[in-house]
């Protein structure tokens, strides 16, 4: 057992950690940023990806380094420590890619790929449905085929992250509604600005907008954007859903919050209290600083599995289950030692970093899973208790949603 | 990177599995609790058994008839003890290791258990005070080690033979040995982690396995959600845990410099993790669960007293609070001396 970089490893961090500083002042710093700023989010990721820091792990064929998932993580680490700001095309690189690295023709691999690595194109993840969001296989939006072999695809989505921001996303469609639900699926790849395709930005708890609802009008895709066998979409969106798994929560990293800049904070203010405060303070620092490293060494034997062949299953889930309810005690922690300024939107002197952390963590129990439908996989995949029984077994989409 | 067990560790874990559950199990915890004077009776497999076997003084050296192993080592054992709730506890064995460094002869009178040692806290309840012959205490700064007189009261939980130790002279370990203490401390407290961690993983364990067989409303109780996430929610717990007790051996192993964070961080877990997961066996067990034949109150007994050994978990919160805002204090007065 140990922590220690391989050789390999230590020199593939110092490659991370000298182009980062080479480059400090073009990446920018992760606390100036509220929202993605579309050419500035772009070209930062485009000098990451020629830097080769980003898609590391993806296959050479499709643009990637094939690289190791210890390599991955030594970037996350390098760029957390440095500050810099989170990738724009997270949801691209994270699940969409995925998907088409597994089920899309080569053709589809050739022209999507790199650029989706370079943040050229921004990809978006077009599932959820105002009637279907954990319960996914129920969606209604319906795709037809026309004589000519394409496809005209209507419906709604929402909660699509990035959707006004995007150049491509990957949608799940209806195809066969007289199939029991999981069989009547098919996905696609649809240019967002393709004709019928209308965004309309939601405006987030937070005051942000980085999600939205899209409507599909009868939107025209030939049958070469389709991403798997027609029927298959289920398995297909099983592959996004594995890798959403791994990007949310697996390996350690930090929701939210990262501790360290916490415990800055909170040393910062600590002096400033009455000696019982500061025993209180501590108590629920304390707490929640142990829960961060058991999830960050949790992570780290994760990444160790992983790099001897592991293939990560559904306990990667536990990362993102723990490490929601963690930044939540410490967001709720950071905003109370703001004194008579926590029970405003910003502090005196116009600074709302805490409060805006604290305002966008309830997402994250949400997003990429509920945690009840989290618990629930964990529940039945690791711990092998029985299913609930479900009302929609054994009969098609049409009967179910009678 | 490489944070896993090496395959000899698996192989010890299993031979020490084997071995610990051949000679104690919860039954043995329950006859103590039955047993005309619960305070004195003589937990499972007793110390001539474990140490005999060798898994307890592994980390004594092997010249001196122990195992020559290291803390790690040890924790996969401990982990293995904790689940059939074996006594005495592993935590005295480490302790007293680290505290007898360099006494040959007391090292070697441990290793063959010619002589059985108990760890004394000040006047709080010591740890397998029941049934030990000689007590190392701290006089001033000195370490000593003389005989003492031990008195029981009615125990919560029996296994882990507390009593409170009156300590007659004794001689001198060793001089100045505050620094020697505190760090055999935090060894104890990894191995009380380790024990603790296991304990909670068979009590998830048990809790499954009822969850899948019991019946209600025409349906196994492990498919209603409430039952399910409380035992997911568990096993999460016990999975960080199981991360801080590695990292607090390996550290204490090959990274002094993290066991004060890395033993407190575990000492806390361990209080809430196990506490979790005997509430929640009980809970999942309904009316059962809540009688004196059934098993869950033992795993019950062990968490509501573990807590309070070795320092309780709000103290050991509040260590892990103080090293963490120091080490933060510290990052920023240094990056504040940059700036000027
Ligand atoms: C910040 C954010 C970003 C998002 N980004 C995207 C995106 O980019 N693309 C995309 O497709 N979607 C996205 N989503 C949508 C997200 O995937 C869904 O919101 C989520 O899956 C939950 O679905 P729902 O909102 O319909 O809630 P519902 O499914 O209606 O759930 C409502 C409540 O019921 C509970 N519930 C539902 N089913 C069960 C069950 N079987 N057992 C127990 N409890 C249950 C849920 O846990 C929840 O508490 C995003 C959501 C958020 C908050």
């Amino acid at each position: 057992m140990d922590f220690e970089d391989t050789p390999d490893e230590a020199a593939w961090r110092s490659t991370v950690r000298s182009f980062i500083e080479e480059h400090r002042d073009e990446l920018g710093q992760r606390r100036d940023q509220r929202s993605f700023d579309d050419v500035v989010s772009r070209q930062r990721q485009a000098l990451l990806y020629d830097g080769g820091l980003v898609g590391v792990t993806w296959p050479v064929e499709a643009g990637g380094q094939g690289g190791t998932p210890m390599q991955q993580a030594i970037i996350d680490q390098e760029m957390s420590r440095a500050g810099v700001p989170g990738l724009i095309n997270l949801i691209g690189i994270g699940m969409c890619g995925p998907t088409v690295i597994h089920h899309g023709s080569d053709d589809q691999k050739d022209r999507y790929l790199k650029r989706l690595l370079r943040a050229d194109d921004i990809w978006c993840q077009l599932f959820s449905e105002p009637a279907s969001g954990s319960d996914l296989a129920a969606l209604r939006t319906k795709a037809v085929q026309t004589e000519d072999g394409s496809w005209r695809i209507s419906g709604q989505k929402v909660w699509t992250t990035l959707a006004h921001l995007a150049d491509y996303g990957i949608v799940l469609t209806r195809t066969d509604p007289d199939v029991a639900k999981h069989r009547g699926l098919t996905m696609f790849v649809v240019p967002m600005k393709a004709e019928g395709v209308t965004v309309r930005p939601l405006r987030q708890m937070s005051g942000g907008a980085d999600f939205n609802e899209v409507f599909f009008d009868d939107v025209v895709v030939p049958d070469s954007e389709r991403l798997g066998d027609v029927g298959d979409g289920w398995r297909v969106a099983l592959t996004t859903l594995m890798s959403e798994r791994l990007t949310l929560g697996g390996g350690g990293t930090e929701i939210g919050m990262s501790a360290s800049t916490v415990a800055e904070h909170v040393a910062r203010q600590i002096g400033g209290l009455s000696s019982d405060r500061q025993a209180l303070v501590r108590q629920d620092f304390g707490r929640a600083y142990v829960d961060t490293l058991g999830i960050r060494y949790t992570g780290y034997r994760l990444l160790s599995a992983i790099s001897k062949g592991a293939f990560p299953g559904p306990e990667a889930s536990a990362g993102k289950l723990a490490g929601t309810k963690v930044a939540r005690d410490l967001a709720d922690l950071s905003v109370r030692l703001l004194g008579d300024d926590a029970a405003y939107a910003e502090t005196a002197d116009g600074s709302s970093s805490w409060q805006d952390a604290q305002a966008g963590l309830p997402g994250m129990a949400i997003a990429g899973g509920t945690n009840e439908v989290l618990r629930n996989v964990l529940g039945e995949r690791v711990l092998g208790l029985p299913a609930e029984p479900r009302a929609d077994k054994g009969i098609t989409f049409k009967e179910s949603i009678r | 990177m490489n944070f896993d067990l090496d395959d000899e560790q698996r192989d010890l874990a299993s031979a020490a599995g084997d071995f610990l559950r051949g000679a104690a199990s919860p039954a043995d915890a329950r006859a103590m609790l039955d047993s005309d004077d619960p305070a004195g009776a003589e937990p499972q497999p007793g110390r001539a058994a474990l140490v005999s076997s060798g898994f307890a003084t592994i980390t004594v050296p092997e010249d001196l008839g122990g195992g020559g192993g290291s803390l790690l080592d040890l924790a996969v054992v401990a982990e293995q003890a904790g689940r059939v709730l074996a006594g005495p506890s592993f935590v005295g064995y480490a302790r007293a290791a680290v505290l007898l460094a360099g006494d040959d002869d007391r090292l070697r009178a441990l290793a063959d258990g010619s002589t059985s040692y108990a760890v004394v806290d000040g006047d709080g309840p010591t740890l397998d005070a029941v049934g030990a012959d000689r007590f190392l205490s701290l006089r001033g700064d000195d370490l000593v080690c003389g005989p003492g007189t031990v008195t029981t009261r009615a125990p919560m939980d029996p296994t882990r033979g507390l009593g409170q130790v009156s300590v007659s002279d004794g001689d001198v370990v060793a001089t100045d040995a505050r620094l020697r203490w505190d760090h055999a401390l935090r060894v104890g407290r990894v191995v009380l982690a380790a024990e603790g961690l296991g304990t909670a993983a068979r009590a998830l364990e048990i809790g499954i396995e009822y969850a899948k067989e019991r019946q209600a409303f025409g349906r196994a109780i492990g498919s209603y959600q409430a039952v399910k996430h409380s035992l997911v929610d568990v096993y999460v717990q016990i999975e960080n845990l199981r991360s801080l007790v590695w990292w607090a051996a390996w550290a204490a192993d090959q990274a002094p410099d993290e066991l004060p964070l890395a033993a407190a961080a575990a000492k806390g877990a361990v209080s809430t993790t196990l506490q979790a997961a005997a509430e929640t066996l009980i809970q999942v067990h309904g009316g059962i669960g809540f009688t004196w034949e059934h098993d869950a109150h033992l795993f019950w007994r062990r968490a509501k007293v573990d807590r309070f050994l070795l320092g309780d978990d709000v103290g050991a919160f509040d260590e892990v609070a103080r090293l963490a805002l120091a080490a933060a204090a510290a990052v920023e007065a240094e990056s504040v001396g940059a700036a000027r």
